[in-house]
Order: structure tokens, then C-alpha cells, then sequence
């Protein structure tokens, strides 16, 4: 990246502090989710009844829960997986859901007729219910997780794309392009692709933050990761029970870290569109 | 003898604060319009001829700050005016048709509707006909723009319509309520030119059978000098020359009016004897801006012309603000009315 | 006559009109017409007329309904619009758009804009295609030191500079000039017009320039050609034409320019382009001399000296 491209990213996190404050958020998440486990005190899985049910205290900053575990070293740990996931997935669509939005937006015709009928028969199902529908179906395991996620997530993409394709398909430079002897998919991968970009970006991390609450969703009800692995919507579902009895640390802080994961990642698709597009630049 | 004019600008200045910088975008600006009169207001983009428009009836960028003068309508201060008399102001005495009329128009509401909505915000306009409902006023007022078949028109959609179709909608729009002042905004600009013709001589048809006055802002002097009785020169914020269409065209004082005219096809025998205006308009955010804002494109510059800003003479039938004129001023005399 | 550079023989484009089954909309409709190399041609015609259509199917951008195009001795109608960006007479034929911004993707940088069709078309290695970038840059007037900068951060006139350096790069015979100047300000215009009137000198180029604006199109053009609902009404040398035009469309046209005197009205909104009927005169119905006979024969282009009419009333 050269040096013009940093200046402009400085500049762009200057600009709005909840801009700097989403990206430092997610820089956090990040680095919990590749160093997370090498630095918590506890073993997430080590169980010890003795310390069953403490609320948050120096040693445990957290608390422990039913097993005696370290709700704090857990949730960190957690944060791998769900990110993992999220990632995983929303790359999937992402990679899958453009270029079929793009051909569908430039070409037309049945080729887009395909595409957006297909992407409404998802959309027509309360997407929760399809990805719950897809793992039951297919079996418990992350790589389901992913799969069903990804799917569900694909018609934004597809739309977002269809859209930007079929409003700049008519424009000067795009012309300009075919007289530069461009061919069709040149056209939409050098010219169209970058230009759609900005708006995906925004997509993509909505789409993050949806893709971790619809895995942690999965989990809650017992789809998808199972104990003891730990999975943020795992320790919700952990602590549910003990909310009535007063234990109320127990659910709060994994609940609470998975809630600032997502605003971070709605955050920073502001950010992130506002760093992809030259428009922007002064 | 002529009447006090009915729109009166002096000394204007107006700025625009951003982020890159403030922008003076008006400086010292002198206008006058009289009741039945066709002015045309001529620059090019940057010169701050819609921007005028816009601050004299209150809708100026919210960036805008008035930084001096005046301008009365019919004895009215515009300036101080609160929003409500404003509002009230806009449609029925002063109204304002833009260049791309697609825009100007709801794409999503019938012609009729919106004609009738503008009838009905300023109901107790006087001279207009009390008597006839909302919808035959709504036709007349097609009617009165040269559309044919208007009851038929008022169902209408905008994008049923063709441009120039649409331009006569917002013509008829603005006119309805007979307002004393049109601001027409390069208002065919894009239009090809026989729809162009047809639209200007509809324009200045109705404006001369109702003795409205009419600001024309264009960048076309050509246009300008076909329907126009006078013409205002704008350059860069300024205005640098005023005159009688027919006197300016026979001996332009400032030499960005003759660059100007210079550097357009119009009558020409060749391209190698356009001449275009030298350099750039000047950034206007600059601090060191000199104060005879043509002088860096001017090869008649002195430093006097840096230093002190020359005036544009109201008074004078041919005024011009320039140290150096290309010919001797028009002596002093009062405004002719024509 | 030197052999055309461009020869276009019966060139039609219809489009299926959505909604309507059958009906088809002509755009452009029995147009020939040839350019000689180092010629300028004008085409010029109000909105509606097909012009823009017809420069697209020149350009290749577009495939015709029916006709010929034959560039410097080669059918090119044949070849299909996708497929002709890889081939070899790509690089002979450029363009020229209206809108510099619009033209422009806004993301390359001026100088990867101008590179692209010279990375394409041609076989240059990289610091050839540099220098090359830098040799049209300086041609058409652009500061080598705004290269580097997106279509954001470049006025109207350095915009259009960078258009017109890209559609030089690969050494066309051919610009196909669509507006050029129309979103320009007037003097920007008029730097622009001298500085293509010299690249035609310079370089021997044969111009197709576009415009609604006939006062331009006079002094930049040799001949020109006038269009009107997708047929082509007169032709002739420029400067004969605007003096003393023959068709009444051409008449009423030059009478509208602003400056030149009574204005000739038309009366009555263009008629439709879809499925027009084929014996009755376009103009018909909105022409201040039309009689009964343009309602039965429709004129075709005669020719009268160096010219070429398409109405029964021209001497």
C-alpha cells in the first residue's frame, strides 16, 4: 500500500471518532481471537466444583459457573470460534454471492431471471428458520454452521451486486472499457467489482454481526456447537437457567462481550466503506 | 422617468464557510430589475450566478453567511425577512423554474395534483380567479404554457412526459399563482435547441403579456443577447459589466465580456479564431485573492488592480467594473427603464 | 473519389419495445454514409434522432439489425459487439464521450485510464506503455503532474483532456467525437475545440463529431449530415449546408439557433419511432411545407451536386 492509501486511511479514521472506535473494538476482537487462548489464566475446560457459582471477584473476573469454570477465560476463548465462524461464512457469500450478482445486474436476461428467483425462494424464509432447518438436515457440526450461514447470507450479496451492475452497466466508462478492448469478464471483474465494493463492504459487516448472533442463536437452542466447547451462545444458554436464582453473571458477560462484537462490526462497515471508496479522497 | 425598480441588490457579499476553506463566493454586488423587465445574468459555473438566486429568496447551502448589503423586493428587506414571510413570498410573488425540469418535478405525483398544490398553498394570490375550482385553474395553467390537451395532461405522470413537456409543466408551476418575479435558472440548458427556442419564446412571451420581471441566468450569451433587454456579466463572484443587450454586444468595456464572446462559435469564420479566456477562475477560498478577481487572466493587469476593486457603476446605463475598460464608460445617467 | 476510410451501407437497428409484442422501435433506420481518411464529418440531430444509436453501432458497441459497415476495406458488421473488443481493428476506431465525468471510471487514476487500451490492444512492455501515456498526455495539453490523480480530483476541462488522451493512445483512424464539449463551460469549450482541430492536423485523423450544437459543428467539419427519427435527411458540405440548408428540418434547425434571425416553429411533437409507417415522410405532420404526396411516398436522399436531400420540395 503506498503512502497516499495510509494518509487517506488516517485521515478517514480521524475523521469520526466512532470510526476509530469500531476499528479499535474490532482490532481487540481480533487479537482475542488469535491470542485468546495462549493468555487466559484458566484451562476454559477445567471444571473445579468447589468454586461452583462465584460471582465476579479478583481471581475470577467473571465468575465461574456451575461447573466451576472460568467464565471470563471461556468467553475469550470463544471469541476464535465465533469470529471464525463469522468470517468463514460472510467470505463464502461474499465470494459466491458477487460475481452471480454481477453477471445477473450486467447481462440480464435469463441469467438474471435465474439468479433473482433463486435468491427469493431464500429470502422467503425467516433466514433463522432456513439455517436451523439446514443444520438439523445435514447434521451438527461447525462446518454446517458455516454452510447454512453462508447461505442465508447470499442474497444480500447478490443484490448489492445486481444492483451496482445493472446501474453502471450503461455508463460512460464502462463503454469506454469495451472500446479499451475489454471483454465481458474483464468488464466485471476489473471494472465492475471494484466499484461495488464500497457498498458490499457495508454488507459484509452487518453481515458479521448477524453471521456470530445467528451462530450463537444456533447454539442456544442446541444446533450446531456442542458443549463443552465454548461458544458464546453456548454460555448464554449455560446461564439462562441461573438468571431467576440470582446468578446473574453467568449468562450477562458472554451475552455482553457478543453484543459488543456485533456493534463493533456495524461500526465498522461505515469505516470500512468509507476507506474503499476514491471518492472519498481528497 | 423611470420607477424605482422592483428588485434592488446592493453591495451583496456572500460566503460559504467548509472544511477546505471558507469560499467568498459573492463580493459587491449591484442589481437591479424593473417591473417588465428581461435581464439576463451571464457567467460561467463558479461565477456565483445561482447562487445569488438562491440567497435572494432564502434557500441558499445552510454553509451560506450573508457578509454585507442589501436586497429589497417591492420595499421588502429579503434579507431579514423570517422564514415564514419568505415562504409565503416564494410561488406567489417570486418564483423560480431550474434547469433540469425531471428533477424539479415529483416523479411520483400527478401534474395535476401539483399544479393544484401550489394553487392552493398561496389561495388568496390577487388577480387570480377565485371563482373557478382548483382543477380548471390547474388547466388554465397548462394552458397558458402552450400545452395541448390539458385536461387530459393533468392525469399525467412526469416521466410520460417528454423534457421539453416537463419544462413547460415547471414553467407553469411557477406561474401559476402570477407571481411579479421569475428567476429562470439556465432553464434549457440540455434542451435541444429547437425545444430551446420554443421554451425562451414562451417564457418571455408570458413574461412580457404579464409585465413580470424576469432574471435569466444562463451561461449561453448568445441566448442572453436573443431575449434579453439587459445583460449582467458575472465573473468569479463578481459582477464586472452591466448593459443593454444592444450595447454590450457593440462594444463590450470589460475585457472578460469580450474574451467571452471571443471564445464562442456563434458568427466565427474558423476555429483558429476563437480566442479563449486565459487561465483558470480563481479558487475563491484563497486568502490573497486579488481584489480585481479577473487580474490574473487579464493582460491589461496593473497593480492597482490587485490592490483596489473596481466598482460596477448602477447608475450607469453601461457600467463596467474595470480600471481599464476597453473603451471609455457610458457617461452617468439613470438607469434607462426600457 | 480516394477510397472511404468508413463506408456504411443500409444500416438499421431496431429494439423490441417491452410490453408491446411486435413492435419494434427504429432507431436507426436505411442510414449510408462514408467518411474519407482525413475527413471530418458532422452528424447532427436533435434528441430522439438516433444519432447516439448510430454512433454506437459505428463504434462497434452495438450490433446493427441489418447493413454493412465496412472499415478500410473489412466488414466489421458481422462480427459480434463482445468479440470485437479482441480484435485487431478494436484499437482503429476510438470514442470520444459527452460527459468527461461519466466516461470516466472512478477508480483509475488518469494515467491507468489512459494505459488501459494500450495494456489491451497492444504489445508494449510496461515503461513503453509509461512513455506512451506520456507522449498523448503532453499532445493533448495535460500536465504530466495531474496523471496521478482520480476523475474526482480533475476539472471539466482536464477531464475531457484525459478522454480524448485515451481514445489517441492507440494511434485510431477513426475518433468518434459524441459531444465532446457539451458539458463543457464555454471557454474550456473553446480550448478544447483548437486543440482537436490541431490533433486532426497533426495527426491525419478522420473525425465523426456528433453535436446538437451546429455553430460547432460548422467549423469543425467538412461535411455534415443531418438526422432526423433514425433517417438521414441532408448532407452536404458544412458550410453550404448551414448557409442555405434544402430539407425544411435542416431549415428550421438553423433557424433556431440562437442569433440567426425569425425562427422557423415546428409545430406538433416528433412522431413515434416505433413501427413508423414506411411510405409516409418522417418529418410529415410537424413540416411547415408538407402536402399530401409526403403522406403517400416517402422521400429518399437524392442527390443534388455535393448534396444529398431527402424531401420532394428540394430543387
Amino acid at each position: 500500500m503506498n503512502a497516499e492509501t495510509w494518509k487517506h486511511i488516517r485521515h478517514v479514521l480521524g475523521e469520526n471518532p466512532v470510526t476509530l472506535l469500531a476499528v479499535a473494538l474490532f482490532a481487540l476482537f481480533v487479537l482475542m481471537a488469535l491470542f485468546g487462548p495462549s493468555l487466559v489464566p484458566y484451562d476454559p475446560l477445567a471444571s473445579n466444583s468447589a468454586v461452583a457459582l462465584q460471582p465476579p471477584s479478583a481471581a475470577h473476573w467473571f465468575g465461574t459457573d456451575a461447573l466451576g469454570r472460568d467464565i471470563f477465560s471461556r468467553t475469550v476463548v470463544a471469541t476464535r470460534l465465533d469470529l471464525g465462524i463469522a468470517v468463514s461464512a460472510v467470505a463464502a457469500s461474499f465470494v459466491i454471492g458477487m460475481p452471480l450478482g454481477l453477471a445477473a445486474g450486467f447481462f440480464g436476461g435469463w441469467w438474471d431471471r435465474i439468479v433473482t428467483r433463486a435468491s427469493d425462494t431464500i429470502m422467503a424464509f425467516p433466514l433463522f428458520v432456513l439455517a436451523m432447518g439446514i443444520v438439523a438436515a445435514l447434521g451438527n457440526t461447525v462446518g454446517n454452521i458455516v454452510l447454512a450461514t453462508a447461505i442465508i447470507n447470499l442474497p444480500f450479496y447478490v443484490r448489492v451486486a445486481r444492483a451496482e451492475a445493472n446501474v453502471r452497466r450503461g455508463a460512460g466508462w464502462i463503454e469506454a472499457a469495451r472500446l479499451s478492448g475489454n471483454g465481458d469478464a474483464r468488464i466485471l471483474a476489473v471494472h465492475l467489482f471494484p466499484n461495488a465494493l464500497p457498498p458490499a463492504m457495508v454488507q459484509v459487516s452487518l453481515n458479521m454481526g448477524w453471521a456470530i448472533l445467528n451462530a450463537a442463536g444456533l447454539s442456544f437452542i442446541g444446533l450446531g456447537v456442542r458443549p463443552p466447547t465454548p461458544e458464546w451462545g453456548i454460555l448464554v444458554a449455560e446461564g439462562a437457567q441461573f438468571i431467576v436464582s440470582g446468578e446473574w453473571w453467568v449468562s450477562f458477560f458472554p451475552g455482553a462481550v457478543l453484543m459488543l462484537a456485533v456493534f463493533s462490526f456495524n461500526l465498522l462497515g461505515d469505516a470500512l466503506r468509507d476507506i474503499f471508496d476514491p471518492r472519498r479522497r481528497t | 422617468m423611470s420607477q424605482p425598480p422592483l428588485l434592488e441588490v446592493r453591495d451583496f457579499g456572500l460566503e460559504f464557510r467548509t472544511r477546505g476553506g471558507t469560499v467568498r463566493a459573492l463580493e459587491g454586488i449591484d442589481l437591479q430589475l424593473h417591473k417588465g423587465e428581461i435581464v439576463g445574468l451571464v457567467g460561467e459555473s463558479g461565477s456565483g450566478k445561482s447562487v445569488l438566486s438562491y440567497a435572494l429568496l432564502g434557500i441558499s447551502d445552510r454553509a451560506a453567511r450573508i457578509t454585507g448589503g442589501s436586497a429589497v423586493f417591492g420595499g421588502m428587506d429579503l434579507l431579514s425577512a423570517d422564514e415564514a414571510v419568505l415562504a409565503d413570498l416564494r410561488g406567489r410573488e417570486i418564483s423560480m423554474i431550474f434547469q433540469s425540469p425531471r428533477t424539479a418535478l415529483n416523479p411520483i405525483r400527478r401534474v395535476g395534483l401539483q399544479l393544484q398544490d401550489v394553487l392552493r398553498r398561496h389561495a388568496a394570490a390577487p388577480g387570480v380567479d377565485l371563482g373557478r375550482s382548483l382543477k380548471e385553474r390547474a388547466a388554465q395553467a397548462l394552458r397558458d404554457v402552450a400545452i395541448s390537451d390539458p385536461e387530459r395532461r393533468l392525469a399525467a405522470y412526469p416521466f410520460e412526459m417528454s423534457g421539453g413537456m416537463c419544462q413547460r409543466v415547471m414553467i407553469a408551476l411557477a406561474l401559476a399563482c402570477r407571481p411579479s418575479l421569475l428567476i429562470a435558472d439556465e432553464p434549457t440548458t440540455g434542451l435541444d435547441v429547437t425545444t430551446q427556442a420554443a421554451v425562451m419564446d414562451l417564457i418571455t412571451g408570458l413574461a412580457r403579456e404579464r409585465h413580470m420581471a424576469t432574471l435569466f441566468i444562463t451561461h449561453d450569451l448568445a441566448l442572453a443577447a436573443d431575449y434579453c433587454d439587459r445583460i449582467v456579466v458575472m465573473h468569479a463572484g463578481h459582477a464586472v459589466e452591466c448593459a443593454p443587450t444592444k450595447s454590450l454586444f457593440a462594444a463590450p468595456l470589460h475585457p472578460y465580456t469580450a474574451r467571452l464572446m471571443s471564445s464562442t462559435p456563434g458568427e466565427r469564420s474558423s476555429i483558429v479564431s476563437l480566442e479563449p479566456v486565459p487561465g483558470n477562475l480563481p479558487d475563491l477560498r484563497r486568502s490573497d485573492l486579488p481584489a480585481c478577481r479577473f487580474a490574473e487572466r487579464c493582460e491589461r493587469a496593473t497593480e492597482r488592480c490587485r490592490r483596489e476593486r473596481p466598482r460596477l457603476d448602477g447608475r450607469s446605463a453601461h457600467g463596467v467594473a474595470c480600471w481599464f475598460p476597453l473603451r471609455e464608460a457610458a457617461p452617468l445617467r439613470e438607469s434607462a427603464h426600457v | 473519389m480516394s477510397e472511404a476510410l468508413l463506408q456504411v451501407e443500409a444500416l438499421h437497428k431496431r429494439f423490441p419495445v417491452s410490453g408491446r409484442r411486435g413492435a419494434m422501435l427504429h432507431a436507426v433506420d436505411d442510414v449510408s454514409l462514408y467518411i474519407g481518411p482525413g475527413e471530418s464529418v458532422g452528424l447532427v440531430g436533435e434528441s430522439g434522432c438516433g444519432k447516439s444509436t448510430l454512433v454506437r453501432l459505428l463504434a462497434r458497441l452495438l450490433d446493427p439489425s441489418d447493413g454493412r459497415i465496412v472499415f478500410a476495406g473489412q466488414e466489421l458488421a458481422e462480427i459480434r459487439a463482445e468479440r470485437f473488443a479482441r480484435c485487431p481493428q478494436r484499437a482503429s476506431i476510438q470514442m470520444v464521450f459527452q460527459d468527461p465525468t461519466d466516461s470516466l471510471n472512478p477508480r483509475f487514476s488518469a494515467r491507468e485510464a489512459i494505459a488501459e487500451p494500450l495494456r489491451l490492444l497492444t504489445r508494449l512492455s510496461g515503461a513503453e506503455i509509461d512513455a506512451r501515456v506520456d507522449e498523448v498526455a503532453l499532445q493533448v495539453g495535460l500536465p504530466l503532474t495531474l496523471l496521478p490523480r482520480y476523475a474526482h480530483q480533475l476539472s471539466g476541462g482536464q477531464k475531457a483532456r484525459v478522454g480524448i488522451a485515451r481514445a489517441l493512445a492507440v494511434k485510431p483512424r477513426l475518433l468518434i467525437l459524441d459531444e465532446p464539449t457539451a458539458a463543457l463551460d464555454v471557454s474550456v469549450q473553446a480550448v478544447v475545440l483548437q486543440l482537436l482541430a490541431e490533433l486532426r492536423r497533426n495527426l491525419g485523423l478522420s473525425y465523426l463529431f456528433v453535436s446538437h450544437d451546429l455553430n460547432v459543428v460548422r467549423l469543425l467539419t467538412d461535411r455534415v449530415a443531418v438526422m432526423y427519427l433514425g433517417k438521414i435527411v441532408e448532407t452536404g458540405p458544412s458550410e453550404a449546408v448551414f448557409r442555405a440548408p434544402r430539407h425544411p428540418y435542416t431549415q428550421a434547425l438553423v433557424s433556431a439557433i440562437p442569433g440567426q434571425g425569425p425562427r422557423i416553429k415546428l409545430s406538433g411533437e416528433v412522431s413515434s419511432p416505433i413501427d413508423p409507417p414506411a411510405h409516409v415522410c418522417r418529418f410529415h405532420g410537424r413540416c411547415p411545407q408538407g402536402e399530401d404526396r409526403c403522406a403517400r411516398e416517402a422521400p429518399s436522399l437524392r442527390r443534388l451536386g455535393a448534396r444529398e436531400v431527402a424531401c420532394h420540395f428540394a430543387a
